[in-house]
């Protein structure tokens, strides 16, 4: 087997504890390496791209990488792989942290949760009293006592019960109750997007509790150790100097002044309480302390006190339970993030389901006159009501299309998703790259996954008025994304590689010793890519859905009438993405 | 022209904005070393970092050092990787 892999699987199914090792061929490890790339690739060979995501025998994929326990910094992190509940489409969703390590460390290149638990459980792998050639142990053990319990509460809980050693993932109420757009969450970070905690829910696992110190040899550890050194010196410089001194809520006020800051649902892209909750001014009113995930010496998260507790500030959670929903007191904003985060929700789907609803309201096509823009009340109301499945919540927790389909008023073209997924905080008109990137991501209107808005922001294009010459730029963001999130190496390091496919190629191969070179690695993003629509073919995929909702087209942004963006327009632009791809 | 800094190279400058004069991009940013020394991690010989970059007016993002400017444009300086 290759240096930086087990080469197997660990295969679960928790409706009976059963286990087995599954063995990964080298060629499928080369071919995808890790993380979302061999998530996908599990997922398909799994065959259920067709099936119910909340069916006992959908799997769930929790995949490491090579580069995981390497001493490469940001390399703690793995990847959750499903069929989204919310889309109907393939879900992939990053998490840092132990987990990471831990996990690999059972002797597994990924783990595959299939099943229904008779029971709420916790998934216990445990390989720290196995020998190496042998299956960790794998147990489950009651749950029950855990049900409602919050993520954090849940991490600690079974930490304390289990021992030392352990590292857990963990669903909070949404996922217990299917929301479909649940996380799992682990050291207070989430595998946030799509619903991953709705599936993990739907087989009765409460958590997954890993343990296990397996080493994998690298096959040029002298070189590893030099290239992981060079690399945390250079993330110490001033490409990353926007996360370790403001975080990813920087974004906020730089969003508001070009126009781009989604607002009230989108209505219009500037935010008049922008300064209120932007970091800026956080950092003046409160007490604010830096953490990193294990491994990482970028140290982005941003941790705010409160009155009820801390909470991780993201630009994501300002601006979804923020601007988009009109809320301008920051007290507001924080608790309301630090809710999502207890009760397990995606806070951009959250926030784009809340903000939709309440221009429904505004609209008059939904009865719940307590539901206004700018109420921070309301927004923790409405919170609480969906993390419970309680009386509009239950509507909500559905997200936003499936709401928009019962509502009816044609509030289809209101409602602020792509595929099912709600929208981040990026205004599709005023940046029309990342527009683009939104229409054709495989797992819905998506940030992470196509990095189009960095196209927008520089001098390549023309953000309000892109020509076809956008699409090639907007595929090199979504493959260079693909191929981060399969190796796996945090984002926020993307601005320190001058070429990010050739030192790729050079880390890949001192962790295991492939002769990979710069070509390789990007026929190896496309590969994942296509991997990705493949997914979605065998789930029922049609070109009609790269698209975005019609309140984007032909109605100009109200703040900057030059940000127009007609059908024609968008049509042309999916229509030769798939065209450069081969599709 | 107007100068406003955005995120990190507003906390670099430790002002939000300033009035400036420059014939091109150049000889502001090297005007503004002048004027602000603790931006000497975002401006090296008359050019931006890569990390960072500048915009004209809302509309164009430029980096060339020869890019010319009116006395009436409002120039930003923010971060290139503006997303997360």
């Amino acid at each position: 087997m290759a240096f930086g892999y087990h080469g197997c699987v660990l295969r679960i199914d928790v409706s009976c504890g059963r286990a087995e090792r599954v063995p990964l061929d080298e060629t499928v490890l080369r071919g995808f390496l890790g993380g979302s790339g061999l998530g996908a690739r599990l997922l398909l060979d799994e065959g259920w791209a067709a099936g119910d995501p909340l069916a006992p025998e959908a799997p769930l994929v929790f995949a490491f990488s090579p580069l995981v326990g390497s001493p490469l910094t940001t390399s703690a992190k793995f990847a959750v792989v499903s069929k989204s509940p919310l889309t109907g489409r393939i879900n992939d969703s990053l998490a840092s942290s132990g987990f990471a390590v831990a996990g690999k460390g059972c002797g597994g290149d990924a783990i595959v949760v299939v099943g229904r638990a008779p029971e709420w459980s916790v998934l216990v792998i445990d390989a720290s009293e196995t020998a190496a050639d042998e299956l960790p142990t794998v147990r489950l053990e009651p749950a029950d006592e855990y049900r409602g319990a919050t993520c954090r509460d849940t991490e600690a809980a079974f930490r304390a019960r289990l021992g030392p050693g352990f590292r857990v993932a963990s669903i909070g109420p949404a996922g217990e109750r299917m929301v479909r757009y649940a996380t799992i969450s682990h050291d207070g970070r989430h595998a946030g997007r799509g619903g991953s905690g709705a599936v993990l829910g739907a087989k009765r696992i409460k958590a997954i509790a890993v343990r296990g110190k397996r080493r994998v040899d690298w096959a040029q550890p002298v070189q590893l150790t030099a290239l992981s050194r060079d690399l945390s010196k250079r993330s110490f410089g001033p490409a990353t100097a926007k996360y370790r001194e403001l975080g990813t809520a920087a974004n906020l006020l730089t969003f508001n002044r070009f126009g781009a800051l989604p607002t009230r649902n989108f209505q219009t892209g500037t935010f008049e309480g922008a300064a209120n909750i932007s970091p800026e001014q956080l950092s003046v009113t409160r007490a604010k302390t830096r953490e990193s995930c294990v491994a990482c010496t970028i140290g982005c998260e941003h941790i705010y006190a409160t009155s009820n507790g801390s909470v991780r500030v993201e630009y994501e959670n300002l601006f979804a339970l923020g601007s988009l929903c009109g809320v301008t007191d920051a007290d507001f904003v924080l608790a309301a993030s630090r809710r999502c985060d207890e009760l397990g929700l995606d806070t951009i789907s959250a926030g784009g389901t809340i903000a939709f609803a309440m221009e429904c309201v505004e609209r008059g096509w939904l009865d719940a006159p307590w539901l206004t823009f700018g109420s921070g009340e309301a927004l923790l109301r409405a919170l609480d009501l969906i993390g419970g499945r309680e009386g509009l919540g239950a509507l909500l927790a559905e997200g936003s299309r499936r709401a928009a389909a019962v509502i009816g008023h044609d509030s289809i073209a209101i409602a602020p998703q792509v595929k099912g997924l709600e929208i981040p905080g990026y205004e599709p008109r005023a940046l029309q790259t990342m527009a683009l990137g939104f229409a054709v991501g495989a797992r819905g209107a998506d940030h992470n996954r196509s990095g189009a808005y960095e196209v927008d922001f520089s001098d390549k294009v023309d953000r309000r008025h892109v020509t076809l010459d956008a699409v090639r730029y907007a595929i090199e963001t979504e493959d260079k994304a693909a191929l981060m999130d399969s190796l796996i190496l945090c984002k926020f390091l993307r601005g320190v590689f001058d070429d990010f496919y050739g030192e790729s190629a050079i880390m890949l191969r001192a962790v295991t010793g492939w002769d990979v070179s710069a070509e390789e690695m990007r026929e190896t993003a496309r590969r994942i890519v296509a991997a990705k629509r493949e997914f979605n073919l065998r789930a029922g995929w049609t070109p009609a859905e790269d698209t975005l909702p019609e309140r984007f087209l032909n109605t100009p942004l109200p703040n900057d009438p030059a940000a127009s963006l007609s059908r024609e327009r968008l049509d042309a632009l999916v229509a030769e993405y798939h065209r450069q791809r081969g599709w | 022209m107007h100068v406003e800094f955005l995120g990190v190279s507003r906390e670099r400058a430790g002002i939000p904005e300033l009035e400036m004069h420059a014939a091109t991009l150049g000889q502001l940013l090297g005007a503004l070393l002048v004027r602000l020394p603790s931006l000497a991690e975002i401006i090296e010989d008359e050019r931006l970092h890569p990390a960072f970059v500048a915009n004209v007016n809302g509309d164009r993002f430029v980096r060339d050092p020869a890019t010319p400017l009116r006395d009436d444009d409002h120039v930003l300086i923010l971060s290139a990787d503006a997303g997360g």
